[in-house]
């Protein structure tokens, strides 16, 4: 058998709409077994990179609260320290002027104690004094009663004795 | 000699077929569903065992191929015309496989005019559809008597050679590589056939030949010039050559190799470069139609 050819350049329909049909379903085939199966995988790629920075943000922003939060936890406990100590130092200082004050009141009422106390000693000496001498004077007396002195001796004895009272009061 | 150059070869006829009358099976549909088959098939393989993190290198070439069609449709197109990625991408490789089919021996069925008019004319549907839906049908028709009523009839025909031109260029560039293909062989074999006659007609010639190639040979080398080394070379193959034709083996040898070098610029070259011209006609065709 004769192997028979087209000429070079021919219209042949049956293979104009034979070529068109296959173009379609190769089309088909095409997407079918590559474009959309490579498209999805994309897609999912892209999604979750997308759910992966939307992670990503979500978990920076919780981070920033959470520091917030405790910035200003920590801004509350250093106004608390402040406000204890100084609190701690007016009460500490009223504590110790109190104590001053009443040391110093103590002091003075021990001074005023001492000093009445020594008044009290010195008007004790005196009526000690006092009683001594009217004692003295009493036994003088009766020495001048036993005695029986005369007027000149009399004046002598007690000028003297009054001397010497001056001398000791 | 005689160098003939054939269509399509018809494969099987059918008498009285309904509707169609005689139908020729001819090798362009049997080639063109064995390229269907290996796109198909290279489809399946690429289009396998995807995984979204960490992926293989046969996934990244596919992601790479599906990523440059987006963006080349995108970029000729822009965004709105994500539909069509499917059809330029199916177009783009059934171009280039049906192109590159020939350098293995297989009849090309972009060597025959069907094929681009087939897809030319799908080509010329959309970019028609896309020009009634932007100006409606009465725009569309009204489009033809543009500037004046009178050139109503070129702008008839150069709507009409549209597909025509396209389809033409990419089959005259296909054609024109087989065409050279098959010259350069007759040409060769021809120059083959009178150079190895010539050489093996004595057996001494033949191998004195030879002799002087590896005399050439080993001076070039020794006195370091490439020139006397490279002349040393080919006349020790060709003696060597002759000697075999000589000795019975009659072949040509220089179709060997000799014609791979035009086939880079016609096979690869222009088979590639004519399915990215088609696909980016197509875009911008329809682009264009779908106006501004």
């Amino acid at each position: 058998m004769d192997t028979l050819y087209q000429s070079l350049v021919t219209v042949n329909p049956v293979t104009l709409i034979a070529q068109i049909c296959n173009l379609f379903i190769q089309l088909l085939l095409v997407k079918i077994f590559f474009l959309d199966k490579i498209k999805a995988i994309l897609d999912q790629r892209r999604e979750a990179a997308d759910r992966q920075i939307a992670d990503a943000e979500a978990a920076k922003a919780e981070a920033a609260a959470i520091k917030e939060t405790y910035e200003q936890n920590m801004r509350e406990a250093k106004a608390k320290a402040d406000d204890l100590l100084l609190s701690a130092q007016k009460t500490a200082t009223m504590r110790s002027e109190e104590i001053i004050s009443q040391a110093q009141a103590a002091a003075a009422q021990m001074k005023s104690k001492a000093s009445s106390d020594i008044e009290m000693e010195k008007k004790k000496a005196i009526n000690d004094a006092k009683d001594e001498i009217s004692g003295l004077a009493m036994a003088i007396a009766g020495k001048v009663v036993e005695r029986e002195l005369n007027a000149a001796d009399q004046a002598q004895l007690i000028d003297r004795f009054l001397d010497e009272l001056g001398d000791q009061v | 000699m005689e160098v003939s150059i054939n269509g399509a070869r018809i494969i099987a006829t059918f008498e009285n077929v309904p509707l169609f009358g005689t139908v020729q099976l001819t090798q362009t549909l049997v080639v063109s569903w064995l390229v269907m088959i290996i796109i198909t098939a290279l489809c399946i393989w690429l289009g396998s065992g995807l995984k979204v993190t960490g992926i293989s290198r046969k996934q990244a070439v596919a992601e790479m191929i599906y990523t440059s069609l987006v963006n080349f449709v995108r970029g000729n197109m822009g965004t709105q015309f994500d539909h069509y990625i499917p059809l330029v991408g199916t177009i783009f490789v059934t171009s280039i496989v049906s192109n590159l089919i020939s350098l293995v021996g297989i009849w090309s069925p972009t060597a025959d005019l069907m094929t681009e008019l087939a897809w030319a004319l799908v080509v010329f549907v959309l970019i028609t559809y896309h020009k009634i839906k932007a100006s409606g049908i009465l725009g569309y028709l009204k489009g033809f008597l543009d500037p004046i009523f009178i050139l109503a009839p070129i702008n008839i025909m150069s709507e009409c050679f549209t597909p025509i031109s396209m389809a033409c260029r990419h089959f005259g560039n296909i054609l024109s590589g087989t065409v050279i293909g098959a010259l350069i062989y007759a040409a060769l074999t021809a120059a083959s056939s009178a150079l190895f006659h010539k050489l093996g007609s004595s057996l001494i010639v033949a191998i004195v030949v030879a002799l002087l190639g590896a005399a050439l040979i080993f001076f070039g080398r020794n006195a370091k010039k490439k020139f006397f080394f490279i002349l040393g070379i080919i006349l020790a193959v060709l003696g060597v050559l002759a000697v075999l034709t000589n000795l019975g083996a009659d072949y040509p040898w220089l179709i060997v190799g000799i014609p791979a070098i035009p086939s880079l610029y016609f096979d690869w070259f222009g088979g590639c470069v004519q399915a990215f011209i088609f696909c980016t006609l197509t875009t911008l065709f329809i682009k264009q139609a779908a106006g501004d």
